[in-house]
């Protein structure tokens, strides 16, 4: 389902949504619809609709109970009509992230799509399975999603990425691209704001929605908090889930 | 990490065993933490009736406004954790030395994503503990100068 209306209203929220944080849903989703670096604005969109299908998906249920994610074979109960082997991309992102090994990207490379593609559909599909794990977590709908625009993808890949020992190419501090010089805000920063920095824009996402679900990058430095949580608290709710999801980052 | 840092600039002690432990979450320092604990793992997990009980039960603790916090950072934290372990990346050189203490005895280098992140040597380590100490020791000072303004 998509719409063009107004998106985010919240209006049957029984819970007043700060301003910053409808605003920022509200840019996701517009970043949602457009045209990326190297998906147009209908594969996007397609990829959300793979991380809603992925929730009910079937094949997902039982790789998830597997000792192997790879014991399992089958179809994915797909929404869409991406490629086979990035809509199981997509699937194995969205439900079952903490065994993603190399081996993801080298089987989609070997079905023709290159890892710039993989590091933006993980883009995608973070943002909109964060949207929507707020809104459900609040007893909300899910948002409906955006009508896509038309447009050509920029297809511009970072000159300095460079393989770290990550599954993908990063791009380090010191060797951004001109275009991309406020990519870490001017500074050394963390290795999970890098990794997407194969595809800049998405890192810009990263840090637009994060500031307003999360902190902004000051008060995350100065250990601080302007929220009605306090920063211990935030930091509990931040670490409780990661453990759940067993991240070691 | 943030969370222990969060603690140590703000002049208290937390039980950091709240991330992995619910039953340590009352008693760890931090404010309504059982109510946030609760609502992070109903969350997580697909049971929508523990899930109602935990939003309202946080809501009546910290407030509708802290409510939308938490649902926020929630949502937010499954992005991160998902970033983290699509791409493989390691932890950070310096939050590895400043973590290892505690990434011990929470269980966190059992997890399949702890393999993305190289073990340290004995030396490493030795100088990570005295880094450690240093590093936690500016932040208390830190911590008391901002409190005294």
């Amino acid at each position: 389902m998509t719409t063009a209306m107004s998106p985010f209203a919240y209006a049957g929220s029984p819970d007043p949504i700060r301003d910053d944080l409808v605003a920022g849903h509200r840019r996701a989703w517009e970043r949602l619809a457009h045209p990326g670096t190297w998906l147009d604005g209908a594969e996007r969109v397609a990829v959300a609709m793979e991380v809603r299908a992925a929730l009910g998906c079937t094949l997902c249920r039982a790789r998830r109970a597997a000792l192997s994610p790879y014991a399992v074979a089958g179809n994915h109960d797909s929404a869409s009509g991406l490629a086979p082997a990035l809509t199981d991309a997509i699937h194995r992102i969205t439900t079952d992230a903490g065994r993603i090994t190399r081996k993801l990207v080298d089987d989609l490379a070997a079905a023709g799509i290159d890892d710039a593609t993989y590091v933006e559909a993980i883009g995608i599909v973070t943002q909109v399975l964060s949207i929507d794990a707020c809104h459900r977590a609040l007893g909300l709908p899910l948002e409906p999603l955006p009508e896509p625009v038309p447009g050509a993808p920029r297809r511009r890949r970072p000159t300095a990425a460079a393989a770290e020992g990550a599954f993908v190419p990063m791009v380090k501090a010191g060797r951004l691209d001109p275009e991309d010089r406020d990519l870490y805000g001017g500074r050394v920063t963390g290795n999970v704001i890098r990794a997407l920095s194969l595809v800049p824009a998405e890192v810009r996402a990263l840090r637009d929605l994060s500031a307003a679900q999360y902190l902004d990058e000051t008060e995350m430095r100065r250990l601080g908090s302007s929220r009605a949580l306090d920063r211990a608290q935030i930091e509990l709710v931040a670490g409780r889930l990661s453990a759940l999801r067993e991240c070691f980052y | 990490m943030l969370l222990r840092a969060s603690g140590t600039i703000s002049g208290q002690e937390l039980d950091l065993r709240a991330i992995t432990d619910p039953r340590a979450a009352a008693a760890s320092g931090i404010g309504h933490a059982a109510a946030l604990v609760r609502f992070v793992d109903a969350s997580v997990a697909e049971d929508s009736d523990e899930l109602v009980a935990a939003r309202a039960a946080l809501r009546t603790a910290v407030g509708p406004a802290g409510l939308v916090d938490a649902a926020a950072v929630v949502g937010n934290f499954e992005r991160m954790t998902r970033i983290a372990d699509a791409t493989g990346i390691a932890l950070d050189a310096p939050v590895e030395m400043m973590s290892a203490d505690f990434r011990e005895t929470l269980g966190l280098e059992g997890f399949a994503s702890a393999a993305q992140t190289p073990r340290s040597g004995r030396l490493r380590n030795r100088v990570a503990g005295v880094l450690r100490g240093l590093g936690f020791g500016l932040l208390r000072l830190s911590g008391r100068r901002r409190r005294a303004r």
